[in-house]
Formats: C-alpha cells, structure tokens, sequence
C-alpha cells in the first residue's frame, strides 16, 4: 500500500469521528502544552537568575574563601556552614597592586533587625571596602553612596534599599540623615539605593542596608575576615589571565607553596553563570518530566481508544485482508491513524501553550513589573513536542495496530 | 486453474475435533462457473475460504495456477488474493460511510496500480455493473441489489482470473437477486471462472456444475442445464 493511501485512509477514518478524534488527542493536547508552558517558565527563570548576574556588573571575579571545588556544582564552604578566614584586608591590597586588575572590595554579610522608632524590620546587611559601588553598579535614588572617607574612618553610616526606606520612613519622609539602629549601634542614613527588588544570589535588594566594613566586622559581627572579595578585572585582560593573576598574589599573600593547598578560590562571572545554568536546566527538565506525566496518560487514552477502533472495524479489516491487505498494510494504516491522532495533538498543544506563555508573560509583566519577567519560548520544546507527540502515537499505536494486523480475515469477516 | 486433492480441514473447538471437509477432491479449469451446495455445517463455506486463501488447509493438497498453497507464505496469498481474486459476500462488506468509488478501488490500493490509473479500471467495473450513476453516492445509501453490485465491482476491479461469490443472493430480494445472478453469469460468459457457495437451488443453476457436499465429503458433482434454458425457466 502507498504511504499517500495509508494516510489518505486513515485521515479519512479519523475525520469520519471528529469528537472523537478531538477528545481522544485531548490528553496529548493537555500534556505537551504543559510540557510547552513549564520549560518556558523555566527557560524565563533560567534567562532572569542569568540576567540578574550578568547585571552585577562586567568584568567580575569572586573570590571565596576554601579550598578549590574540583567540580562546578560543589558550593563554596561558608555556604555549608565552615567558616574560613583566609580572606584578609592585605589580600585585597595585594589584588589592588595588580596591573590587570582595575578595583577589588572586600564583603561581609550578616543580618539584624533595623530599628527606627517603632519600625522594626528584620534584613541582610553587608559590610563594604571602597570601591564597592563602583564594582557593582549601584545607583542610589535619593542621597549618596558610601564615600571612600566614610568607609575608610570606619563612620556609622548606611546606605538602605527603597524597600526598606519605605517599611521604616513611610513615603513623606526622607531617610536621609535619619538615624536607625542595627543590634543597638545608630547609623545614620546616607542614601538609598535606587533598585529594589531581588539582586544577584537571592539577596533581597530592596531591603538590604550596606555600611563601611570595619563597622560591620567590628561593631555587629566581631570578625576580621572577608566573607568574600568582588575583583574587577581590566577589561584589555584575558579574565582567565586575571585569574591566574588572582591565584599568585594571594599564594604569595598567604604564604602558599603547594597549589593543591590553596585555602580560596576564584569564579569568573561565566563560572557562576555556567554553575546557575546547569541548576536552572536540571530545574527545567524537572519541570517538564512533571508535565509528561499527563503525556503518558494522554497516550494511554491513545491506546485505548485505537484498541476500541480496532474492534469496532474487525470487519472493515476483515474484507481489506480479504482483497489483498497484508498484515503489514493493516499495522501501518492504524498506526497512521495513532501518529495522526498525537501529532495534531501535539501541534494543537504547542499552540495552545504558546497561548499559555503569552498570557503569563502579559499578565506578569503587567501586574508585576518589578519581577523583571522575560519572555522566552524555547524552540527545543516545541521540536520536543513534536518528537515526544510523535513518539507517543509510535508507542501506544503500535499494540493496537500489531492486534488490527494479527486478526484472521474468516474471523474479521464473520464478526457482528 | 483449481485443483484440490483429499482436502481435509479440521477445527478443535471446546477440546472438541470437528472435521469441516474429510477429503475433497475436484477440479475447476479455466471458465468455468462452478456451484457449490450442501445443508448447513456441510462444508460448503470452509471450502470456500480454503479456495479463496482466506483459509489453509489441514490435509491433502490445493493447488492454484500450478502452485500449491503450501508453498506460498501469508504474503504471497495475500498478493494472489489481490490479483487473481475477486470476493462477493453475502454482507456486501461495503464500507458504508465511502462513497461507490472509494468502495470499489479498496482492492486497487494494495494492488501497486497507480493512483493515476486508478479512474479508469474503477469506471469500467462500476460500468459493468450498470452502476455509473451512482459512482460517488455513499454506499450505505444504495439498496440491497445496489450494494452487491458495486460489490461485483469491487471484485471485477483487479480484472482476477476467479470469482468467488459466497451467497451473494442471500441478503436479496428475488429481483435483486437474479440481476446479480445476471452479472456473474455475463461475466462467465466473457471467461471469467466462478465459484459460488450457494443453498439456493435456483441461485446454483445459474452455474455449469454443482458440487454438492454433505457431512464434509462430496456427495455428487454433476453438470447442469444450459444456462439459457434456465433464465428462461426462472422469467
């Protein structure tokens, strides 16, 4: 039989039940549009947290303390709670002194209630050397930045996020040279930052509060370390070159000879873009196997509905066997009309979740602008789809189809 | 053209051995229009299957155009079926929701012709049946007579060496039936064999033999009347 007959034949059996056809790619419809909408979702997230980093500023260089990961996808030490002090104020001189290294700041983080009057909000705060504005891009709206005299003097002075502006002073009042309270020490208030919302690595920008580092070691945490050092590099280098750089002068700073017992460790911009990457596809994929679960109930619903077509034709299949059909023409006419059937669903599905991911996009940048939703709709879920529909009609047509194929044509004759 | 020898077939049902045919053996040449009778449960419609290759045997031997059905596979019997082998039912086994043409070039699809070719082999077998009026009404419209005569069509459209027609006047009304009686007996007289199952006495001397059985064994094989002498007889 001519594939241009199979599926003439089959088209013509699957429109001559239109509701059925309809209900039964229902599921395949359902599944790959959830498919669809989900690996969008993530493809958005993914392009977000990136963006988000990226927007950190050009050029960077993170330097924590511990010992080297081998793999990428190993979290630094202080995130599993060790705490290491190998990053000192002598170490970001050093970097300073580098050619192809334009600014280095030192951080620490901590988090405290901020007291003004009888407002009372819990936040991160983070203790900064100079340059640390410049490093990273922040802006403030109202007010200045930290000045390199005030960190350098060690002055008690914050710069806050307009979040937290808001919670503490209300829209009618400026903050600016207010005076708060982190853990009973005063600060006064400099500035606030023009950008809220979620900033690189989950920290909530919007209320954070950023002061001189001596202040923050000294008066809230009681430490003499860095929890962690931002380098720019100059942009005429190499970053790899940087890197090494970044690795000999604190070697030297440290006193190391043996390179396997480095007590830092340095993740250019593109690692930690390369480490979120991964998290965020394996989050995506996750995403999607979740979806497909409805994919298998919505071939299941295939096969079942082609094993009751099969019964209910045992006489059409009967007299095609009769004038000439082989078994293989009856296997391939059904299993058309199975991959037929997917197929439309899944392609009726990529629209409809495409529908889906525009109305999310619409309505969450709309209702909430702040989030900075992107808009991303992968090509690679809809050849997905594609596959995966195709696929499904293969694998749950082809048990109908092999029965359709098997059946005795006395027997698909005679049947009533 | 068929030859069968000792032909046996035996079916288990419930445990239970049932001997349909218990050692046939005739011949059919070329031409031929051959009636094939008997009481129920004779083994009148199990010889048909057998000779039609819906059926395999389980004894003796049945050779068609010089090659015995042993030797060919699934395919190859399918292929003959196609080719050399038109079917008429007692149901019509009409596609009901197709139309005339798409009906009778059911058996062309599995034939290779090509689609282009198609038109002209379907007119002329709908032609033939004297149905061209209605080549594109939907079968299931059509009456009883109709239907098995675009069912002749089906049969005629491969242009096969034998026709076999298992009661195609069953399901009729007389008139029907004896214009489809008609059609068969014209296309004999053209050359073509026909081989009919059939339990009615006026339906089987349309033919130039009948085989009668009984109890799965041939009880006579005798010629019959002129065929004209008979529709004389029977208008």
């Amino acid at each position: 039989m001519l594939f241009r007959d199979a599926f003439k034949t089959a088209t013509r059996s699957l429109t001559h039940g239109k509701m059925r056809s309809i209900l039964t790619m229902l599921g395949i419809v359902i599944g790959i549009a959830s498919v669809i909408v989900l690996m969008s979702i993530g493809q958005s997230a993914q392009n977000l947290i990136l963006g988000e980093v990226q927007g950190i500023g050009s050029n960077l260089i993170f330097v924590i303390p511990g010992a080297p990961s081998n793999g990428k996808f190993a979290a630094p030490a202080s995130a599993q709670g060790i705490v290491i002090t190998s990053l000192r104020e002598r170490d970001i001189d050093a970097l300073k002194r580098e050619p192809s290294i334009s600014a280095a700041a030192g951080e620490v983080r901590g988090q405290a209630d901020v007291v003004y009057g009888n407002n009372n909000v819990r936040i991160g705060y983070e203790g900064v050397t100079e340059d640390f504005f410049a490093i990273r891009n922040l802006d403030t709206k109202e007010g200045q930045p930290l000045s390199n005299g005030d960190i350098a003097s060690g002055n008690h002075v914050v710069v806050i996020g307009p979040d937290l502006a808001t919670a503490l002073f209300g829209t009618a009042v400026s903050p600016i040279n207010k005076t708060v309270r982190l853990n009973n020490v005063s600060f006064r208030v400099v500035g606030v930052l023009s950008k809220g919302g979620n900033g690189p690595f989950g920290v909530d920008q919007g209320n954070l509060v950023i002061m001189p580092v001596s202040v923050a070691q000294k008066q809230l945490l009681g430490i003499t370390y860095f929890n962690d050092i931002i380098v720019e590099g100059d942009a005429l280098y190499d970053m790899n070159f940087i890197k090494s750089r970044i690795t000999f002068a604190l070697r030297q700073t440290h006193g190391i000879t043996d390179p396997n017992k480095d007590d830092f460790d340095s993740r250019t911009q593109e690692d930690v873009l390369s480490l979120l990457g991964n998290i965020t596809s394996i989050l995506t994929l996750f995403l999607a196997a979740i979806a497909s679960i409805s994919l298998l109930v919505g071939g299941i619903g295939i096969m079942n509905i082609m094993l009751v077509a099969v019964t209910e034709r045992t006489k059409e299949i009967g007299l095609r066997k009769a004038v000439g059909a082989t078994d293989g023409d009856i296997l391939e006419q059904f299993l058309i009309e199975s991959i037929l059937l997917t197929l439309s669903g899944g392609a009726i599905g990529i629209a409809l979740g495409a529908g889906v991911v525009g109305i999310i996009y619409l309505v969450l940048t709309t209702f909430f602008v702040s989030l900075g939703w992107v808009f991303a709709f992968p090509l690679s879920a809809v050849a997905l789809g594609l596959v995966v529909s195709t696929l499904s009609g293969v694998i749950f047509g082809i048990y109908p189809a092999r029965q359709a194929g098997k059946k005795n044509p006395i027997d698909a004759l005679r049947y009533e | 053209m068929i030859e069968v020898h000792d032909l046996k077939k035996a079916y288990t049902e419930e445990d239970a051995p049932t001997q349909a045919l218990a050692g046939v053996t005739f011949r059919i040449t070329q031409g031929e229009f051959v009636a094939i009778m008997g009481p129920s449960g004779s083994g009148k419609s199990t010889l048909l299957h057998i000779l039609s290759f819906l059926d395999r045997p389980t004894g003796g031997t049945y050779t068609f155009l010089g090659k015995s059905i042993d030797e060919m596979s699934d395919k190859e019997l399918a292929r003959v079926r196609n080719k050399d082998m038109g079917f008429v039912f007692q149901a019509f086994n009409l596609l009901s929701r197709l139309s005339v043409y798409d009906n009778v070039e059911i058996p062309l699809l599995y034939s290779g012709v090509p689609p282009a070719r198609r038109r002209a082999f379907i007119e002329e077998a709908v032609q033939s049946v004297g149905l061209e009026e209605k080549l594109y009404t939907e079968a299931g419209r059509l009456s009883g007579g109709q239907k098995q005569r675009v069912a002749i069509a089906r049969a005629l459209v491969t242009d096969p060496n034998v026709i076999f027609a298992d009661e195609p006047t069953g399901n009729l009304d007389s008139h029907s039936g004896l214009q489809v009686m008609e059609i068969l007996a014209a296309l004999n007289k053209k050359g073509r064999t026909v081989v009919l199952v059939t339990h009615e006495t006026q339906t089987a001397e349309f033919a130039q033999r009948i085989i009668r059985l009984r109890d799965g064994v041939i009880e006579s094989d005798a010629p019959v009347r002129t065929r004209a002498e008979k529709i004389v007889n029977l208008k």
